[in-house]
Order: C-alpha cells, then sequence, then structure tokens
C-alpha cells in the first residue's frame, strides 16, 4: 500500500471511530479495540505538563484492558449515571492526521480532535486535544491497541467521559 | 410543626438557619447559595477571617520551593525558606502590584517582578530596584516600601499547612480541635512521610461552593448517585477476575454497613464506615507493622474503616476508595474550582501505589465514574436553589439518633468530638457545618458595625 492509500484507510478508520461515537453507537465502538487496549488521557503536573509515567503518577483517565472501557459504556448507558443523562450530543472532528508504518504488524497515527459536546443542563462544551493512536492490523482490519489523548484545557469545566474527548 | 415563613430582608445571617433542636428542625434558606452579597461577606468573615488550608508540605519539600494559592479571593504563595520553615505572601510586588509568582510551583531563592523587576528575597524583603539612581535620590529610596505584604499566620498540622490573614485566631491546633485524632490516623501508615504523588487535577464547577462542601459529609447521596459506579466496577472486577488490591470495595455504596458520622466542632466533621473488603486497601499489606505501634482499637481504625475528614471552610480529606487530599475555593457566587491530589506513603510497593492510583482515577477525578455525577447533582441543586418559593433546604436527618459528645468509637480513638451519630448517612455533621457559618458570619457582622 502506498504512504498515500495508507494514510487514507487510517483516515477513514479514525473518521468511523468519530462517527460510532458520535452517533451513540458505543458497543461497535468497542469493537474497534483490541482485548488488551489501553485508552489513556493523562493528567497534568503542578508543573503544568502531561504526565507520563501512568504507573507511578495520576491520569485523567488510563485504561488497560476493555473491560475497563466496557465498564463505562455500561454506566453512561444505565441511566443512573446524572452527568450522563441525557447524555449530551457529541461531533467528534478529526484533523491533522499523519501516520507511520510501524511495519506488517501496525500502524501509528497522530491526529488533533475537537469534541463539541451539547446537553441541555450544562450547555456547549469544546474539548480540544490531540491524540495517538497504535493501530494492528488484524484479519478484520484496523483494530487500535492503544487511544492516548493529550487535552488542550487541563482545568476541567464540570466533567468529561470516553466519549467526549 | 408548621412555621410561617419570614420576610426575605434579613437583618441578621442567623435568619438563614432554622435551628430548632426542642423541635428537632435543622433547615437552611437556600438564598444562602445564590446571594452574592453572602459571597462577599463568605470571603471577608470566613475565607480571611480564620484559618484555611493552603497546601501539604510535600508541594515545598525544599529551601526555596513555593505553591501558589488563594485564601479566598486574595492570591498568595506559601514558600520553604531556607531555614525550613514557612512563610507565605500575598502574591501580589510590593510596586506596581503585578502577579509576582506565575508559576503554580517553582524553586528560588529570589523573587523578580515581572513587570518592572523588581526583587524580594525569601524574608519579602524588596532588595533591588530597576535603574534606582536615575528615579530616586539616594537618600530617598527606601527599599521596605515595597516589601512583600505576610499573612498573619502560618502553621502546620501532620503536614497539612494552613494560613490565617487574621491574627485574630486561635492556635491551629485549637482550630482542628478534635480533628487532629482523625488526621493523626490519616497519616498513621507513614507519619513523616506521606507522598503527593505525580498529577493533580483542577476542575471548575457551575454551583456555590457551599453546595460541593456539604457533599463532603453527605454519605446519604452515595447509594443513590454512586450505584452506578458500584455496577460499572463491578462488571469490570469480574469480567477481569481481579484480585487483592487491584479489587474496589463496593460494599459501601450497595448496603447497609456499620458506620458513624460527627460533628467536630469549628464547622469540621467526619465519617467513617466499616470496610467490606479490607484486603482491597493497599495499607492491609502494612498490618503486621502497623499492629506493633498501634492498639487493636486504633488498628480498626486504619484498617477496617474507610475515613473521611472536612476541615471548615476548604479542606477534605478522605480514605475511602482511595487516598485523597482536595482543595477548593469560590470564584464567583455561582461557580468554584476545587484542587485534587492522590496521597499516599513514600516508598510503597509498586503494585501498591498503582492501584491506589486507579481506584482514585476511578472515582475522585472529574474524568471518573463518580465525581461526574456529584458535580452534576451539585450544579444541578446549584440551579434548583433559586426555587425561592421551596426555600428551605432540610438537613435534619439523624437528629432522633444524635449523641452529644463521643461515641464508642470516638471515645476508643480519644476523641470529642460536639456531636457522634450512629450513621454516616445522618445529617448531624452537616448541621455542625451551618452552626460554624452562622457563627463566623455573625461575627463578621458585628466586626463590620463597630
Amino acid at each position: 500500500m502506498s504512504d498515500l492509500a495508507l494514510t487514507a484507510a487510517v483516515t477513514e478508520f479514525l473518521y468511523r471511530e468519530a462517527r460510532l461515537l458520535d452517533g451513540r453507537h458505543f458497543g461497535e465502538w468497542l469493537d474497534l479495540f483490541r482485548e488488551d487496549a489501553i485508552f489513556w488521557v493523562p493528567a497534568v503536573g503542578m508543573d503544568r505538563t502531561y504526565t507520563s509515567e501512568p504507573e507511578t503518577s495520576l491520569n485523567f483517565i488510563y485504561i488497560v484492558g476493555r473491560a475497563g472501557l466496557e465498564a463505562r459504556v455500561l454506566r453512561v448507558e444505565s441511566g443512573g449515571s446524572l452527568a450522563s443523562n441525557p447524555l449530551p450530543h457529541t461531533r467528534h472532528l478529526v484533523t491533522n492526521v499523519m501516520v507511520d508504518n510501524d511495519g506488517p504488524e501496525g500502524v501509528s497515527a497522530f491526529t488533533n480532535t475537537q469534541v463539541i459536546a451539547f446537553c441541555e443542563p450544562r450547555g456547549q462544551q469544546i474539548i480540544n486535544g490531540s491524540c495517538e493512536y497504535r493501530l494492528r492490523r488484524e484479519s478484520e482490519g484496523l483494530r487500535i491497541a492503544s487511544k492516548k489523548v493529550l487535552l488542550l484545557e487541563y482545568v476541567v469545566d464540570g466533567y468529561f467521559d470516553f466519549f467526549t474527548v | 410543626m408548621n412555621v410561617q415563613p419570614r420576610p426575605r430582608d434579613r437583618r441578621s445571617f442567623a435568619d438563614y438557619i432554622d435551628d430548632r433542636p426542642t423541635d428537632r428542625v435543622f433547615r437552611v434558606d437556600r438564598a444562602i447559595y445564590n446571594d452574592s452579597q453572602i459571597l462577599e461577606a463568605e470571603y471577608r468573615n470566613i475565607f480571611e477571617a480564620n484559618w484555611v488550608f493552603l497546601c501539604h508540605e510535600a508541594h515545598i519539600r525544599n529551601p526555596g520551593d513555593y505553591f501558589a494559592t488563594h485564601i479566598g479571593r486574595q492570591p498568595v504563595f506559601v514558600l520553604r525558606k531556607p531555614d525550613g520553615s514557612f512563610a507565605c505572601y500575598l502574591n501580589a510586588c510590593g510596586h506596581r502590584g503585578a502577579t509576582l509568582v506565575t508559576s503554580r510551583i517553582g524553586n528560588a531563592r529570589k523573587f523578580v517582578c515581572p513587570y518592572h523587576g523588581f526583587c524580594f528575597d525569601t524574608a519579602g524583603k524588596c532588595i533591588a530596584v530597576s535603574a534606582p539612581k536615575t528615579g530616586w535620590r539616594e537618600q530617598h529610596l527606601n527599599l521596605s516600601e515595597f516589601d512583600l505584604t505576610q499573612i498573619a499566620r502560618i502553621d502546620s498540622y501532620r503536614g497539612l499547612v494552613f494560613g490565617s490573614l487574621s491574627g485574630n485566631v486561635p492556635t491551629l491546633r485549637e482550630h482542628l480541635g478534635a480533628a487532629t485524632a482523625l488526621i493523626d490516623i490519616f497519616v498513621a501508615p507513614a507519619p513523616e512521610e506521606l507522598e503527593i504523588l505525580p498529577g493533580f487535577s483542577i476542575y471548575q464547577t457551575a454551583c456555590n461552593w457551599k453546595i460541593m462542601h456539604e457533599n463532603g459529609p453527605d454519605a446519604y447521596h452515595a447509594p443513590v448517585v454512586h450505584n452506578n459506579f458500584a455496577q460499572a466496577v463491578t462488571y469490570r472486577e469480574k469480567r477481569e477476575l481481579r484480585s487483592g488490591v487491584t479489587r474496589t470495595d463496593t460494599g459501601r455504596l450497595t448496603g447497609r454497613i456499620e458506620s458513624a458520622s460527627y460533628d467536630l466542632g469549628n464547622g469540621h466533621t467526619a465519617f467513617w464506615h466499616k470496610r467490606r473488603d479490607p484486603e482491597a486497601f493497599p495499607i492491609y499489606a502494612q498490618r503486621d507493622e502497623l499492629s506493633k505501634r498501634f492498639t487493636p482499637g486504633q488498628m480498626e481504625w486504619i484498617i477496617g474503616r474507610g475515613r473521611h475528614i472536612t476541615i471548615f471552610p476548604n479542606l477534605l480529606l478522605n480514605d475511602l476508595a482511595s487516598t485523597h487530599l482536595r482543595t477548593y475555593r469560590p470564584l464567583a457566587v455561582d461557580r468554584m474550582e476545587t484542587m485534587i491530589w492522590c496521597i499516599a506513603p513514600a516508598g510503597e510497593p509498586r503494585e501498591m501505589r498503582a492501584a491506589r492510583l486507579r481506584k482514585f482515577e476511578d472515582f475522585f477525578l472529574p474524568s471518573g465514574m463518580a465525581t461526574p455525577d456529584d458535580v452534576a447533582v451539585a450544579e444541578s441543586a446549584h440551579k434548583a436553589s433559586f426555587a425561592f418559593d421551596s426555600k428551605w433546604t432540610n438537613m435534619g436527618r439523624g437528629i432522633d439518633f444524635k449523641i452529644d459528645g463521643p461515641d464508642a468509637a470516638a471515645a476508643e480513638l480519644g476523641f470529642t468530638p460536639r456531636a457522634s451519630s450512629n450513621s454516616w448517612d445522618h445529617e448531624i455533621a452537616m448541621q455542625g457545618v451551618y452552626r460554624r457559618w452562622r457563627e463566623m458570619m455573625e461575627r463578621g457582622e458585628e466586626r463590620d458595625c463597630v
């Protein structure tokens, strides 16, 4: 596959992820992740730099294994979480896609993202970030081995969750 | 008993608190949450009139380390001086008032103002100005005119650093009172060396600061608001076959357990609950070592109980899902800012540290599975505080079970609360918060009239 074709295929995959989140198809979104996938949103330190050692420092979200993501989906769909009820509508904008070919097994992708969320009690919220993906080539296509999101605004307005980053 | 509503043009802050023990009534007028004049009075009479929490000693471990924060609305920075003692200065240059320290933390032996280059030492003394010779005749340049303003009092207890803008306050130990015994238990696993773990969280909430402060001693909400948390982590932990310290003790959220709560006096509160699964906590691994230093009664407090403390008006410490240090301040009558850290014994094994961090992230962060719901409920309560014709927030739960003074568990640990109650979901402790609020606001009112 040429570099252009690879970038196009990976971009398509990332758009599909965004579309599944915006459409609240969380079950299908989970299927994009490998069983051992990592979902990581680092926090910042008092020195305003992102934390980089998840085993010894705090993160906004650090989930190892798809079950942790499934638990999050279960929670927001349970109806019992006031913060997710009503569930905010979202629009994920994915830009500046760059792809590195990591060899036969997978690729890395780097994006800038802007997520516009709206729900009636809180109004509009815009969450900016950049994402790093490690994607693996599997028989059915690409799957996410890890997704890391660096948030631009680390002073959080209210709260956020997996579907608003 | 039916009570006639009082007219809204009040004469005294006491009118906002309907406290009639003999009638078994305790109610708070919801106007205290949305009246900006009340916030102005709170800044003066609470935040700027008594001890407030500033930071942890671990934030400023080395000489020259500083930590920028606020006392109410006033920006300050806390400094570890070369001799190891603490100082706290208003974070405003003595010349034209630019913010002197612009980092949250840092290390410096002198502070140079970013505006005109005035320079200050760690004692707050102005030691140099830019271009002195062309601005003043030598005999008229009095550097001490520009010295930084130091806050009236600073002291620490068990690593917790507090300051007061007013000098007319009791000692810190007197201020903390009965809470000291619970703070001692909090630091028991590592009395000299608690560590603030790297990474913190700061979040803003669209509610009055008191609504979140109340949410601290309020365990009554937990099985309602956080039932979804319990379900989610239970699903995850079954699916992953988790064991040992990676498990989460959700027993406190899903069923009736032994517990108690305390009005500690001075607006401070505490509660505890029996841990259903003490082995799920990193401290359990230390039990043999700890049992050499503590009595069996104390060990029950340390190992067997989840514990929660609030120190009025701006500190929360707990050892529930994880070990948690939180401070907060009002930004406006309808907006507040919260900063939180995970705090842990220094040098604990790596897997304990990781388990503690993961459980902290699960529950206490605005990106976790519990705190977003606390924030959402606090914001919705703020909105409902404008329902002026339904004006009373009722905090009477548990009055029937109130004990004046200590219960057996408190007596065992040797502290004397103003009141105890036999459940963590009673509102007795919250009543203490609002009695203190009334007392401080009225005291300020008298002072303002003089």
